[in-house]
């Protein structure tokens, strides 16, 4: 039978700033023996997770959400809040711990969070309070929750020992022009740090699908006869800026994967549609992003691509969305043949999810840098 | 997922000129293909081929273009395989009532024929019907056979898809024709080579995938991932460091339903033959030059070369052999193996063995490697214990009274798959008192998210072309021909020498004596 944990591991406990070291150590002290001297958790750490946000509220917001992370990727979790416009400055900081049983009966697994909130002009010294307490030898990843990746000048010190940055195009209010900034962000980064961005990494399946259309020898040469691309995303979801920045993105892909040259600036209809020509080996690609309702799909699940192609006979390749929220229903059809159609998993991740995921990865992720760098192209930058 | 591929697999070159496919986040999936499944009424089929199919498919990891063909004398119809198959994955997967798209999608995959496969004609039909499958549902020509039969029936399934030239690769530039065959492969020496002259009159080598599903454990293949991406541990990895490596495969159940077949197999065919012998080729190899099937094979073949044979007279002494009686397990009173269904009352099957083996190469020469494995022992588990040799001069000796325990490092394969190593450290005071304390690093501490089931990694290994965790023959045979000296002794002695072990022990006292003899103990698991 496991003891029950101590309270101080569960709840965060206010600590003095310039303590915080000295208080993590009497932590992991006063949790090693339970009331009867026998050892009950074990603290586990493969790397450190800082994570900026915007305010207080939103540090204990991300801080329920660290537990989550802590059971797929023991860290030293660091949230940091920068409040530069809040008066009177100052810097306050918690300590707490999460914990969970991965066997029953075993020890419990704990992984120690720390929070540190700075107003006005106390927020310059963020980074002299949070780089001693990143663990050394152990990769930096830096969650930027904030709704747009526009750090401010004081956190240069953090972004250079950083080994990746996890930012979130599905937060940006305004895609089109928010995307295209963070091409020129990956871009100054050049080799001293990855990039992730968690949108993209939700799109990762649809990737696989389209590719894996494309598998079969007789149907790989339709690919480089691509003539027309389309990507329905929700026209009313309150997701809909984090879908068209997912449909930006798979365009941007499929043009950089391709090769395809960006012949003229993207048209944009009534319909707030838009429309972009690709010059490709075999022709002008139509690459059309549209928004549209979508009937009796779960909010933010409906997504329609399709590509058709020319040849003899030509072939029409389609994924849809079904109604049922996780299902996506895959169809190659060749004129004259039977199409060939499947279902698939592909379920909705959760932030937090697809955090855990990009935890697992370091360095850079050069197929997404040429993603973005073609979504440069294609705002014409 | 096996850790290599060759260069020259057709369908790994071919998925790689798609260039949708680049950049390591997009999973590889195989080409386009047909699994035919032989034995597909049986119980491996359902408990765990279909599951792990279904698995592979929902996940996206089975290409768009695939089939499964059920070929077994059972009278099922396609409708009623597909039925047979939507409750395997609905009992042994537990999926909600959301999947159900996803099942009825896979089921559609599904085919099924009746016939006597051991008759030729059977096979013109399956051929027509793949031929279908080719030019309807864009299977692409590649084929993957799967031998899920009792192994009696693999050398006739074998011949005849040699015989209705289902066994050739259509055209080799651009499919694949494959085949897995399941263990038991041979029950001795001379019916493994048979099988192979067999197998290999009919599928090249490369087309031959000999599974072994403790191979496609997690942990199985992290040992080469602990042993070769670390540089740490190599450098001590040998005789001058090491003093003995012991393995154990440690089951509490008893033969439960198998009875008879046990009764044919006894543990040394059933588990040191193959997965204890595998173990220890995966942890005396020597490097291979990269992570590919035939370099890691290549040097698990030279480990089981290097293991001394062991002489008919010595088998007493370097092997010990026992069966349960009864005991207790989960607090529950059990039966003793000659009272379990379908054995005979005075059987002589051994359900624990224990050996003592050496490998004579530079790296190992003198390590004792001591293996065992049983039913019906004290709990389930499979661990790898390396013991390091004691310090060569200890400088305590005056000013401590504690015996200072020597270096071990365990590698855990199940449950709670980990690493830990022991150490001495010394106790807070005054005296100088040192104790053992433990290292632990424990995957499911570590890395929250549940691995692939052996299965499932297995089949996309084999759709890929990737052998590394399958079977070659050389290195079936190699380990046929180290157990035969035991086997034939043992067969001879009929009862002599038969230790009985009480059910919920940790085996027969004369396995002790195996160790003690050399002045060691069992480690405690």
């Amino acid at each position: 039978m496991v003891a029950p944990l101590q309270p101080v591991l569960e709840s965060p406990r206010e600590v003095d700033v310039e303590e915080l070291e000295a208080e993590l150590s009497a932590l992991w002290r006063s949790a090693a023996e339970g009331a009867s001297g026998q050892r009950v958790v074990t603290r586990a750490c493969a790397l450190t997770l800082l994570v900026s946000v915007e305010s207080e509220d939103a540090a204990w917001e991300v801080s329920n959400l660290i537990g989550d992370v802590t059971r797929q990727n023991p860290c030293r979790a660091i949230i940091m809040a920068s409040e530069p416009l809040a008066r009177p400055g100052g810097i306050n900081a918690w300590i707490s711990a999460h914990c969970h049983l991965p066997v029953e009966g075993e020890k419990q697994v704990c992984s120690e969070q720390v929070a540190v909130v700075a107003r006005g002009d106390s927020v310059r010294a963020l980074p002299n309070v949070v780089l001693p307490l990143v663990i050394p030898g152990l990769p930096i990843y830096l969650w930027w929750r904030a709704p747009r990746f526009e750090p401010e000048p004081y956190y240069e010190d953090i972004l250079r020992v950083t080994d990746r940055v996890l930012i979130d195009s599905g937060r940006f209010p305004h895609p089109a022009l928010d995307l295209p900034r963070l091409t020129e962000r990956a871009r100054e980064a050049g080799i001293r740090m990855g990039f992730s961005d968690l949108n993209w990494v939700r799109m990762t399946p649809w990737r696989e699908l389209i590719a894996q259309c494309f598998d079969p020898s007789e149907l790989r040469p339709y690919l480089a006869r691509v003539k027309k691309v389309t990507v329905e995303y929700e026209k009313t979801s309150p997701r809909r800026s984090a879908q068209e920045a997912q449909a930006w993105l798979l365009a941007a892909w499929l043009g950089s994967r391709m090769n395809w040259d960006p012949a003229e600036p993207a048209t944009e209809a009534s319909d707030a549609s838009r429309t972009w020509i690709f010059n490709s080996t075999d022709g002008r690609v139509e690459v059309r992003l549209v928004p549209r309702e979508f009937v009796g799909g779960g909010e933010g699940m409906c997504f329609n691509i399709t590509l058709e192609a020319a040849g003899d006979p030509p072939a029409r390749f389609s994924l849809k969305r079904g109604p049922e929220g996780i299902c996506v229903t895959t169809q190659c059809a060749v004129e004259g043949r039977e199409p060939v159609s499947r279902n698939v998993r592909l379920e909705v991740l959760e932030e937090i999810e697809v955090v855990n995921d990009e935890l697992k990865y370091l360095g850079r992720n050069r197929v997404f840098e040429q993603t973005l760098a073609m979504l440069g192209r294609m705002a014409g930058l | 997922m096996g850790l290599g591929t060759e260069a020259s697999s057709v369908a790994e070159t071919a998925l790689l000129a798609n260039p949708l496919r680049e950049g390591t986040r997009v999973r590889k999936t195989p080409a386009p293909c047909s699994i035919v499944i032989f034995g597909a009424s049986g119980d491996l089929t359902e408990r765990k081929l279909i599951p792990a199919l279904y698995y592979l498919a929902r996940e996206h990891l089975l290409p768009v273009s695939f089939t499964v063909t059920g070929c077994a004398k059972s009278p099922y119809t396609t409708e009623t395989f597909r039925e047979k198959a939507r409750q395997a994955v609905q009992s042994h997967l537990k999926i909600p009532a959301s999947e159900a798209p996803f099942l009825e999608s896979f089921a559609q995959s599904l085919f099924y024929i009746s016939d006597d496969f051991g008759d030729v004609k059977a096979y013109s039909l399956l051929d027509s019907m793949l031929d279908r499958f080719d030019r309807e549902r864009g299977t692409g020509g590649n084929r993957l056979f799967y031998l899920a039969t009792p192994p009696s029936f693999f050398p006739v399934i074998v011949q005849h898809l040699g015989r209705a030239g289902l066994a050739k690769t259509r055209d080799p530039e651009k499919n694949w024709t494959r085949i897995i065959i399941e263990k038991p492969f041979g029950r001795d020496h001379a019916s493994a080579q048979e099988l192979n002259r067999t197998v290999t009159s009919v599928f090249d080598e490369e087309q031959v995938f000999r599974i072994d599903h403790y191979l496609g454990k997690e942990t199985v293949q992290n040992l080469l991932v602990f042993r070769f991406a670390n540089g740490i541990y190599e450098p001590i990895w040998n005789r001058r460091y090491i003093d003995q490596v012991q393995i154990a495969v440690a089951e509490s159940l008893g033969v439960e339903n198998r009875g008879a077949y046990y009764e044919e197999a006894g543990l040394l065919r059933d588990m040191i033959q193959n997965h204890v012998l595998q173990l220890l080729s995966l942890v005396a190899m020597e490097p291979p030059a990269r992570f590919a099937g035939t370099a890691v094979r290549d040097e698990k073949a030279k480990v089981l070369r290097a293991i001394r044979p062991i002489p008919p007279d010595a088998v007493n002494d370097l092997a010990v052999r026992g069966q349960y009686g009864e005991g207790f397990a989960g607090g529950k009173k059990v039966s003793a193996y000659r009272s379990e269904p379908k054995v005979s009352p005075s059987s002589v099957t051994e359900t624990y063995a224990a050996l003592k083996l050496f490998i004579d190469n530079w790296r190992w020469a003198d390590v004792p490697f001591y293996l065992r494995s049983g039913k019906r022992l004290a709990k389930r588990v499979s661990e790898i214990t390396v013991q390091f040799r004691s310090v060569p001069h200890l400088m305590f000796r005056d000013a401590i009274e504690d015996i200072i325990e020597p270096n071990v490092m365990s590698l855990r394969i199940q449950p709670n798959e980990g690493i830990a190593v022991r150490f001495g450290a010394k106790l807070p005071g005054p005296a100088m008192r040192i104790r053992p304390v433990q290292m632990e690093f424990r995957y499911g501490e570590s890395f929250g998210a549940p691995p692939p089931t052996a299965y499932e990694t297995l089949l996309l290994d084999c759709m890929l072309g990737d052998n590394t965790l399958f079977n070659r023959d050389d290195a079936v045979e190699l380990a046929w021909e180290l157990v035969m000296p035991i086997l034939d002794r043992w067969k001879n002695d009929g009862e002599r020498d038969l230790a009985f072990y009480e059910a919920g022990s940790w085996g027969p006292a004369e396995a002790d004596r195996l160790l003690q003899r050399d002045g060691r103990r069992w480690q405690r698991l």
